[in-house]
């Protein structure tokens, strides 16, 4: 007869044999690889890059002994669509990837969803808003940022909050991105009794908005919505304040380090949307190491597009977890995707795909409270989420 | 797109007439601005076309070279943007000297050299397009320095800050000083010689490979001046390049190629064109506003308003 002692010896050891055998098993498993298709040259790079920068965080801690290890594949599909399709074609047919991830701009997005699509490859997207992303029918791909549309749908509801009835000034730049949120906007303003007092978009390339912001001075909205492309995003901004209307009349929908960093401290009290922010009051703790680490690298806090590819990773992990067969069959790992419920690391937002892949959304609006040398500071001033389709999303944008 | 309320119901008689003063002020402010800017680049690519036959496609990409090393100056290291702007459009003279020396000077007695040149300048804009996109461009998405000097000063009801106004200035002293440079000294009428005849001008003493060669620095000089002065008025991004390099090509068509006052005037009145268009129409019309007259003026008199 064993004495309880020896009993508890040989099931301690049995158990530890077990998960040995079960580590070994997991580490003697090829890794999974995730193609990363983004743009770390031509237009984009910029947003390409700093996508990176936050994968390589997060690659470190999902990687932990024990685990199967999930590698990511990264290429680059400079800034074009036609590139973005050769890229995804070569990790899916050369590096039999597990799933596409890794665009940064919905015109190279929407490039990879058609293959990805086409050819039934699950596709992760971090950052990218254009609407049609998801449209009706969509059924590999899943998208971790709210759609574009959705944006100007939540503006219009923090402004209804701020001042019922009040009036809105659009000026913005003419891309696909800034007219999918005003299409949103304008939508949602009479609905929330709201009046658009000025319409103005800017063709590619412009350079001088002084005309366009005294008309915005003379049409006396209560709020002013910016959304300028690049360089102009701040020019138009500094012209707006040269001409007197007052930053608490701003409003950014969306705000990365650069831009808040370049609009600087004379737009300290006026308003941006983000989906992650060093200033959010919830940050987790995970959020909170993050953020430090990025500091630490890049001597800048990240943004949401970092964060995005950052938490993509994440749920990528997550997933493999929840459904270890999942690792290497496709189907499997669409299904354990769509049927996700889980919260970001790095801020506890709730995660979860309606059918067409796309996200339960979201947005923060951070009102603008200092900015010094490398860093800023915002208090976080409105939340909401809403479903998808609480507008007609796909019909508003095509 | 424009839908602009400009008669808000709350705004009253004397606000709405100071609201059109205001439009109307900042509509010629920004002609002036932009016009200046325009002109600048326009007479740097005219000087290099008139004396070499160049047809330099990659002055957009000098444009913004000037204007990343002045954010670099400015920014990374922390100089004075005035300090900056000293050192950029210096800094243009070695860099224009050596690019002649290796490359543009290869070129000089070759038949029909305008083609070959246009092929290089296109080859010098991918490398320079791929370099920044390579490195400024992972770093920022956008650029702004920091003014030259702060404060706001009101021209009747709009405010201007002081340091558009100052820009305004350098760049119309820089193009009085070209122009008086070109008309009376002797090195500026050695170049309008060679761009009316180079043999002619070789028999009347002018040494025209030289000639060739300050030509080269001296009109990347005022691109790279207009670059760091358009850097100093307004935030950028590395797309400027390709918009400025298509307005200086129209700027020097309409007003005749080799043509400098053509490139001065056309220049200012394409700054003018855009600020009006975009106010009475819209800033989408106003981007093709220029093209449109372009291909209008050239249809009437092909060879530019100001031909020699």
């Amino acid at each position: 007869m064993m004495s309880i002692r020896s009993q508890v010896c040989a099931v301690t050891w049995a158990a530890a044999l077990l998960l040995s055998t079960g580590i070994v098993s997991a580490q003697d498993k090829p890794p999974v690889k995730i193609g990363f298709v983004t743009e770390l040259t031509g237009a984009w790079s910029f947003f390409g890059t700093s996508c990176v920068a936050g994968l390589k965080f997060a690659e470190k801690q999902i990687n932990p002994p024990g685990k199967r290890r999930i590698e990511f594949v990264i290429a680059d599909d400079q800034t074009s669509p036609a590139q973005a399709v050769a890229a995804s074609r070569s990790l899916d047919v050369q590096d039999k990837v597990l799933a596409l991830s890794g665009p940064t701009s919905s015109d190279t997005g929407l490039a990879v969803y058609g293959y990805a699509e086409q050819n039934k490859v699950p596709f992760v997207v971090p950052v990218a808003a254009f609407p049609q992303l998801t449209k009706p029918g969509s059924r590999y791909t899943f998208r971790l940022e709210p759609d574009a549309v959705g944006w100007g749908y939540a503006i219009s509801k923090f402004v209804e909050k701020q001042k019922p009835g009040g009036t809105i000034a659009l000026i913005y730049s003419d891309y696909a991105l800034m007219r999918a949120i005003t299409a949103g906007l304008k939508y949602q303003a009479p609905l929330s009794g709201l009046k658009i007092v000025a319409d103005i978009a800017f063709p590619q390339g412009s350079n001088d908005a002084t005309v366009q912001a005294a008309q915005v001075l003379a049409a006396a909205p209560d709020y002013v919505v910016v959304i300028g492309a690049g360089g102009f995003d701040n020019t138009i901004t500094n012209q707006l304040l040269d001409l007197g209307i007052r930053p608490n009349q701003l409003i950014h929908p969306f705000g990365l380090t650069t831009q808040v960093m370049n609009w600087g401290k004379r737009s300290v009290g006026s308003y941006y949307g983000t989906f992650f922010d060093s200033n959010l009051d919830a940050l987790t703790a995970d959020g909170k190491s993050f953020v430090e680490q990025f500091v630490a690298q890049y001597d800048c806090p990240p943004a949401y597009g970092e964060n995005f590819c950052y938490v993509t990773a994440n749920v990528i992990r997550e997933v493999i977890d929840k459904n270890p067969e999942a690792a290497d069959d496709r189907e499997k790992f669409r299904d354990g995707m769509s049927a996700l419920k889980t919260k970001e690391t790095t801020s506890n937002i709730p995660i979860e795909f309606d059918k067409n892949g796309a996200r339960k959304e979201y947005i923060y609006i951070m009102q603008l409270t200092d900015v010094v040398a490398k860093s800023y500071k915002a208090k976080q001033t409105f939340y909401t989420e809403w479903d998808p389709e609480v507008i007609p999303v796909y019909t508003l944008v095509k | 797109m424009r839908n602009v309320a400009a008669g808000s119901a709350f705004l009253g008689a004397t606000r709405l007439s100071n609201a059109n003063l205001i439009i109307l002020l900042s509509t010629i402010s920004t002609g002036l601005i932009l016009g200046a800017i325009f002109s600048l680049v326009a007479v740097g690519v005219t000087i290099v076309y008139g004396s070499i036959w160049m047809p330099n496609a990659a002055n957009g990409q000098f444009f913004v070279l000037a204007a990343l090393f002045g954010w670099t100056i400015t920014v990374s290291w922390g100089i004075h943007p005035a300090i900056a702007a000293v050192l950029v459009i210096g800094l243009s003279v070695p860099l224009s000297y050596a690019l002649e020396f290796i490359l543009i000077r290869r070129f000089y007695d070759v038949p029909n050299r305008n083609i070959s040149y246009f092929v290089l300048s296109l080859g010098i804009t991918q490398i320079l397009a791929g370099i920044f996109a390579f490195t400024y461009g992972r770093w920022s998405d956008q650029f702004q320095l920091p003014p030259l000097i702060g404060g706001i000063t009101f021209i009747g009801p709009l405010p201007v800050a002081n340091n558009r106004l100052l820009v305004l200035a350098l760049a119309l002293a820089i193009l009085a000083a070209l122009f008086a440079l070109l008309r009376f000294h002797r090195y500026g009428r050695g170049i309008r010689a060679v761009f009316q005849n180079r043999d002619a001008a070789a028999l009347r003493g002018v040494n025209v490979k030289a000639s060739y060669s300050l030509s080269f620095a001296l009109g990347n000089a005022v691109i790279f001046a207009g670059g760091i002065l358009f850097a100093l008025a307004y935030s950028f991004d590395l797309t400027v390049a390709w918009t400025m390099s298509i307005t200086a090509f129209a700027i020097m068509i309409i007003g005749g190629p080799g043509s400098v006052l053509g490139a001065l005037i056309v220049g200012m009145v394409f700054g003018f064109t855009q600020a009006a268009v975009s106010t009475v129409a819209s800033p989408t019309i106003a981007a093709f506003s220029y093209l449109a007259a372009m291909l209008l003026i050239l249809l009437f008199k092909p060879s530019g308003l100001f031909a020699r």
